[in-house]
């Protein structure tokens, strides 16, 4: 039986999302649609905050990859529900997000990881893929209007072309923030380079991208 | 094909969504280190496969030691200074030369034959958790900690003191409240006469943790004190009997030699029905012969005898052989306990008294030489606990040891519950079906592909063992925690099972009063 409180029934959004309960996310989701919920509640208040918590949850280390790639995909069966009814009233994301993993490196699990996260953070997001060329970069920043930049590598021999990437979007005058992770990557080598900020996980890009979407 | 086991996997603490949306990201009640049981059970395990171990000796090496240290025993034989004892030897066809009894290798082969092969050691809960069978169902080990240690180092400054009744306190509260320990021994005890400091010891082990305790006797006039304490805490002789909540040391006197005490022991385990662990203390170079097989040797002869002495003197009493093997450092003449000779000497111990004399077993399965709970002491009992234990021990003893058994560490004890945690991991054989293989997964996976969001990995990705101690941080999360590592987690796991509250199962007042009348009675003894 469908509460008739809102809260309510974005609770059972929130836990279908957290139970990895991807079906029953769509159908609730689309009940509410179909009620007449403003849009913008059932994401930011039931399906970005479950994502906020499987964030939080990680980075406690009660959840584990797996489990927050399950989360982040039963999020995204509830937003695919939505996603023409954000269009259509308007809704905008918070922020768009290039991202690729750098030339010459074929990984992608943690960047792909980041991406579904960022998604479930109320990002629109660009997966350009791997050994993605600095100038490649650049154009799809341009092309999309990115508000953030992200690059990855898992190599050590790779992750040098993260500086190429760097100046590139430098000498491209580039107006955006970029940010960099991968298992050889530090917060001082990120410095290093001139990026602007460095992610350990999944969880902390998606803040980092926050935080430079509201300028902090 | 094993059975399977299947485990609940912890759940998340999580907040709900209006706690979210109120603005509270904050940790909720759980902190992120838990003192929990450190491990899975484990899916895919292959419960009815053989033991996963290495035998550094053929069966014809093993042979040999068998053969020899029952020979020892009939040609050299055992001095036993306990003329009861002997005379009941003698009756059962030993022969003795005043206080040598030599065996007979008929005397000694039955009763290898009828010595019993399990024994159950109970808490005094009714939780079926902490009853430790042996050998255990699921053929890894059961944990000890450490004993007789008079030192204690200070879990939140570090400093090292002599041991007293709260040190006492503090390591039975946590130890039962850490998973992987089995049974408690209790620690020699500094702020009480001398002369009691076992009866006080093992009354605060006994009043202040439910799990089985372990006594040590200092001195023959103390073993019956003992013996009611632990009946006390039973519900009395009968109900100790039915479900020994304790057991007991009976130690040689290394070489070949053994106390009055230690055979009034293994008599009073006989008559209140507790199980015997025969232990030997051979130091190789000093107290036996220098090399590793020698002193192997010492240790087989005289764990067999005392086997032989309990089946004569209490036949049925359970005993558990118990090598504790020493070295002599050659350069300072000091006893060490985790020199590479005294671990591959245990280990062959092990394996000699499980496959050559089919007993139950007991080893040091940690412990180091070094003073502090430092990266020596990790290194020294992580190779002594692995090698131990894939040689087929059946306790692991030493749990908080350092500086060769004569300091205990709170903080060390954490580390080697985590520690036993991983070993036991490692014993478990994996199933290896389909299923476990991830077969459908590796069919169908594309190049470039990985298993991370498959349902299979999903469903199993809580399998692995999940230390709570052990830190596994990326160079920049680990500054940024302020270098927080491995200790610093132990500690706050240690202030965890410190703060809890009691678990049931603790002697009620009577029974606490029962068992300070008799640590009191004691004392006006001993102070004549």
């Amino acid at each position: 039986m469908t509460p008739d409180n809102l809260d309510d029934r974005l609770d059972a959004i929130y836990d279908a999302v957290l139970s990895y309960e991807g079906e029953i996310t769509a159908q609730l989701v689309a009940a509410e649609i179909d009620a007449g919920t403003d849009i913008q509640v059932v994401l930011k208040d039931a399906l970005i905050a479950a994502m906020d918590e499987v964030g939080d949850l990680f980075g406690e280390g009660q959840l584990f990859v797996p489990e927050m790639l399950m989360a982040a995909k039963t999020m995204k069966a509830g937003l695919e529900v939505l996603r023409p009814h954000l269009t259509d009233s308007g809704t905008k994301p918070i922020g768009t997000v290039v991202m690729g993993t750098v030339e010459q490196d074929l990984h992608d699990i943690g960047k792909n990881l980041v991406g579904m996260m960022l998604e479930g953070g109320g990002f629109k997001v660009v997966d350009l893929g791997v050994d993605v060329k600095p100038a490649d970069f650049v154009a799809a920043a341009a092309e999309h209007g990115a508000d953030v930049v992200g690059l990855s590598a898992l190599l050590t021999t790779t992750v040098p072309n993260m500086k190429k990437t760097v100046e590139a979007f430098r000498a491209a005058d580039y107006g955006g923030r970029i940010m960099v992770g991968g298992a050889p990557v530090t917060r001082e080598f990120a410095h290093s380079i001139g990026a602007d900020g460095f992610a350990g996980d999944a969880p902390g890009a998606v803040d980092l991208a926050r935080r430079f979407v509201r300028n902090d | 094909m094993g059975d399977r086991i299947e485990t609940e996997p912890a759940k998340p603490i999580r907040r709900s969504r209006r706690e979210r949306v109120a603005g509270a990201t904050s940790a909720p009640a759980a902190p992120v280190v838990q003192a929990g049981d450190g491990g899975m059970a484990g899916v895919f395990r292959d419960a009815a496969a053989v033991r996963p171990g290495f035998f550094t000796l053929s069966d014809h090496k093993l042979d040999i030691l068998r053969r020899k240290s029952i020979a020892l025993l009939a040609e050299h034989g055992f001095t036993i200074n306990h003329d009861g004892a002997v005379a009941q030897l003698v009756a059962a066809g030993a022969r003795a030369d005043g206080t040598r009894v030599r065996f007979p290798s008929e005397l000694v082969e039955a009763a290898l034959r009828e010595t019993p092969r399990q024994a159950t050691l109970y808490a005094k809960s009714d939780d079926p958790g902490l009853t430790l069978a042996l050998p255990r169902a699921d053929n890894t080990f059961h944990v000890r900690t450490g004993t007789g240690a008079h030192g204690f180092i200070d879990a939140e400054s570090g400093a090292y003191r002599k041991l007293d009744r709260d040190d006492a306190r503090t390591l039975a509260r946590l130890a039962d409240g850490l998973a992987e320990i089995g049974f408690i021994a209790h620690p020699f005890v500094n702020d009480v006469p001398t002369a009691t400091a076992d009866i006080h010891g093992l009354a605060t082990v006994m009043t202040n943790a439910v799990k089985h305790a372990w006594i040590q006797p200092y001195s023959a006039d103390n073993i019956g004190d003992l013996m009611h304490i632990a009946a006390a805490a039973a519900g009395g002789e009968a109900a100790l009997r039915a479900r020994p909540v304790a057991s007991c040391i009976a130690t040689s006197f290394t070489p070949l030699e053994i106390k009055q005490m230690d055979t009034e022991a293994i008599i009073q385990c006989a008559r209140f029905g507790l199980p015997i662990h025969a232990c030997s203390l051979p130091t190789a170079g000093g107290t036996a012969p220098v090399t590793v097989p020698g002193a192997v040797l010492m240790a087989a002869a005289e764990i067999v005898a005392m086997v032989t002495m309990a089946h004569v003197l209490g036949p049925g009493t359970p005993v558990i052989a118990t090598p504790l093997m020493f070295t002599l450092d050659m350069r300072s003449g000091r006893s060490l306990q985790s020199s590479i000779e005294a671990i591959q000497a245990a280990a062959i111990a092990i394996q000699l008294m499980k496959r050559g004399f089919g007993l139950m077993t007991h080893t040091y399965g940690f412990g180091s030489d070094t003073p502090n709970a430092d990266a020596q002491s990790q290194a020294e009992r992580t190779l002594l606990g692995s090698t131990v234990a894939l040689s087929g021990a059946d306790i692991l003893g030493g749990a908080g040891q350092l500086e060769c058994a004569t300091a205990l560490s709170p903080l060390q004890l954490v580390i080697d519950n985590e520690l036993a945690g991983m070993v036991r991991q490692s014993l478990h054989t994996p199933e290896v079906s389909d299923a476990a293989l991830g077969w459908d997964d590796l069919l169908k996976v594309e190049p470039g592909g990985h298993f991370l969001a498959e349902a299979h990995t999903l469903a199993h990705c809580r399998d692995h063992f999940a230390p709570e101690a052990f830190a596994r941080l990326g160079r920049d999360a680990y500054e940024e925690s302020g270098r927080r590592d491995m200790m610093a987690n132990a500690r706050d796991i240690c202030r965890q099972v410190l703060s809890r509250d009691p678990p049931p199962g603790l002697p009620d007042d009577d029974t606490r009063a029962e068992i300070a009348a008799i640590v009191a009675a004691a004392d006006r003894r001993a102070a004549g």
